[in-house]
């Protein structure tokens, strides 16, 4: 269970490691269903580039597209997210309570010094 | 919006922002928590049951606590003040750990931070002004 979802985390932080692609799924989380089309024209970015970014997010799960007619529309997947914010609030739950074991080291040998 | 992306980046190399990060005060000195974070046998009392470190540059790190098992590279040992390795499960992704002391009267203040380095992490020159970038856009997705 721990494992591919840290697995899944470490390909949504490459993913969004990128500036552009960071802006590619701003934009898509403001935007619903989408073009790479209609991306290339709210970005500073050809819509070559534009369909680059989006492989690499598909990749990483972040991103699912479907055919309408003649072109694809993207969307946001927002559960990879949640992956990265899952490990966050339980890598901050294991230091927390380290640390206090940690606290609780340090009295104790300082009360056996005294 | 390029341009202030990279303002941001820049702003966020010296902030050094982090996935997680928690601290504890201690009433101990500096001296003292430098000690329980670079002995062994000091680590075994609240890390984990085993723990084999090397504590210099380049040394190495093991932690095992019954069936999980970490191990890594020491990254930065600057005696009484930072603390840094990197650590990882068998087959899973590295993260960097770093250990800040700050003396207080009294005590002392111990923060730690771990960040996600991934595969070209440390390759593309720097987890930090990557990652702190990223943590915003994540926390304005997930408020999105």
């Amino acid at each position: 269970m721990r494992a591919p979802a840290h697995r899944q985390v470490d390909a949504v932080f490459d993913a969004l490691a990128d500036p552009t692609r960071r802006r590619v799924v701003e934009t898509l989380a403001r935007g619903g269903t989408v073009t790479a089309s209609g991306l290339a024209a709210q970005l500073p970015i050809t819509r070559q580039a534009v369909a680059k970014h989006l492989s690499a997010l598909r990749g990483a799960e972040l991103v699912s597209s479907s055919r309408i007619g003649r072109e694809t529309h993207y969307k946001l997947r927002p559960q990879p997210l949640d992956e990265a914010a899952h490990w966050i609030q339980m890598v901050s739950a294991e230091w927390d309570d380290r640390l206090e074991a940690l606290r609780r080291s340090l009295e104790k040998r300082r009360a056996r010094s005294q | 919006m390029q341009l202030r992306d990279e303002q941001t980046t820049e702003r966020a190399r010296d902030e050094k922002a982090p996935w997680v990060e928690r601290e504890t005060l201690v009433e101990a000195t500096p001296e003292e928590v430098w000690e329980a974070l670079t002995d062994e046998d000091r680590l075994e009392e609240w890390l984990a049951p085993e723990v084999e470190i090397d504590p210099t540059e380049g040394g190495e790190i093991s932690v095992r606590d019954g069936d999980q098992e970490r191990s890594g590279t020491v990254e930065s040992v600057e005696e009484h003040e930072r603390f840094a390795f990197t650590w990882s499960r068998p087959g899973e992704g590295e993260s960097f750990v770093e250990f800040t002391i700050e003396g207080l009267p009294g005590g002392s203040r111990v923060t730690v931070v771990e960040t996600p380095i991934g595969p070209t992490g440390m390759a593309a020159g720097g987890w930090g002004p990557r990652f702190a970038g990223l943590r915003r856009a994540l926390r304005r997705v997930l408020v999105a």
